[in-house]
């Protein structure tokens, strides 16, 4: 993974997030290396111990206050202290001006000090979101990734086997395309998992015979989506190639990307047949699945009961002898 | 028995690096192998088979690349490939 430094988080942020860079710019160059944030609150009061330094920190108007009702000399004391530990960089919320004296100590030992305009919940929920994106696990997959009536799958199989064909369908029919060839998947949380493209890529697809195409180009922006979260694989393989697929539809298969277990659907390829009509079933399939229903077990269900009714009709009729 | 698969560290010693044409000769390379082949550089890592993939992987002179082989040709294939890359891709 690329190393995340200050100067990464501060100019990619800087106006989300509303920040000043008020001192320290020397330590730009400083890697966060934590995904958690820190409001150090104790360490003001003098406990040192189990301070996580390689943290971000954030001051809020509780901490700053506390700093300003000090003598000089006590807040010099104080942020030395604080200081001394090798930080990322120092956050001060609200758009509160951080004393001269906490300027002069960030410029000596090269912490950057900046200033955010948001409130501390606002820029506390707002960190932590965009620190848990860019600590994510990530992995990339070959495939292709298309929302289609708002189910995300990801098409996965043989380079040449059809996945950019189908999802060229697909969007013609008004599915959206997330990209084409090489999927970012990212794990957000314990069981969500995010697809999306990658800068260069774009919503660029090769279509064999013809070359590169600029999907967003060719069919407007309603063909496209940035980011999808993965609830299904659409696995294609070789119709002659696949002993045995399921053929009723009440097992489900998974397969495991960053410890996230998806559903895999496995689908025989051959020529003339209908992947997009297929895609769009086997979406609409797990739509009915997630608002509970499941046709295959119904079906099942139903046919159970007709043999049982059966059977114990034989069985009435067995001991029926007059 | 586990099977490893095959994998090789090559530089990209052309000035163009791996654009378009580069990349065509070796997406054409690869595709002539049964096995699967993928190319990492950094954290990405792509299908060799495909342009796409290929082609975003945007390595410059000097970068190294490694090339994946899998299956039942894995050595020729890496082979086939890793001279592409000593060759410059035929040019400078």
């Amino acid at each position: 993974m690329e190393k995340l430094t200050v100067e990464n988080f501060y100019k990619s942020r800087k106006s989300v997030f509303e920040l000043t860079l008020f001192a320290g710019a020397g330590g730009l160059s400083k890697i966060i290396e934590s995904r958690e944030i820190q409001r150090p609150s104790m360490i003001l009061m003098g406990w040192l111990k189990g301070f996580a330094s390689d943290r971000i920190q954030v001051l809020g108007r509780t901490e700053m206050s506390y700093l300003q009702s000090l003598n000089r000399e006590k807040m010099s004391e104080i942020l030395d202290d604080l200081f001394k530990f090798d930080i990322p960089c120092m956050i001060v919320s609200k758009g509160i001006m951080p004393p001269p004296i906490m300027l002069e100590i960030a410029d000596r030992k090269n912490i950057p000090l900046l200033s955010s305009k948001l409130a501390t919940v606002d820029l506390m929920n707002k960190l932590a979101t965009w620190l848990d994106v860019k600590f994510a696990p990530k992995v990339y997959v070959h495939g292709t990734m298309v929302d289609v009536y708002g189910v995300g799958m990801i098409y996965t199989g043989k380079s040449g086997i059809g996945k950019s064909e189908c999802a060229l369908d697909l969007v013609e029919r008004g599915h959206r395309l997330i990209a084409d060839d090489v999927i970012e998947l990212r794990k957000q949380g314990d069981n969500v998992l995010i697809a999306s493209g990658t800068n260069l890529l774009g919503h660029h697809m090769e279509i064999r015979g013809v070359g590169i195409i600029d999907i967003e180009k060719l069919f407007g922006v309603r063909a496209i989506r940035m980011q999808k979260r993965v609830e299904l694989e659409v696995r294609l393989v070789m119709w002659e190639e696949l002993p045995d697929y399921e053929r009723i539809g009440i097992e489900t298969k998974t397969n495991s990307f960053l410890g996230v277990e998806i559903p895999v659907v496995t689908i025989p390829v051959s020529s003339g047949k209908n992947l997009t009509a297929v895609s769009e079933v086997i979406a609409m399939n797990f739509m009915l699945k997630v608002y509970g229903e499941n046709p295959a077990q119904t079906f099942v269900d139903r046919l159970n009961d007709e043999i049982r009714r059966k059977s114990k009709l034989q069985d009435y009729l067995k001991e029926d002898v007059e | 028995m586990v099977n490893l698969a095959v994998e090789k560290e090559l530089k990209i010693k052309n000035k163009l690096g791996l654009h378009a044409r580069p990349a065509m000769l070796l997406v054409q390379a690869a595709t002539q192998f049964q096995s699967d082949i993928k190319i990492v550089k950094g954290d990405i890592e792509v299908n060799a088979k495909s342009i796409m993939g290929v082609l975003i992987l945007a390595a410059e002179k000097g970068s190294i690349v490694k090339v994946i082989a899998d299956g039942p040709d894995e050595n020729e294939a890496v082979d086939s490939i890793a001279k592409l890359f000593t060759d410059g891709f035929g040019e400078d």
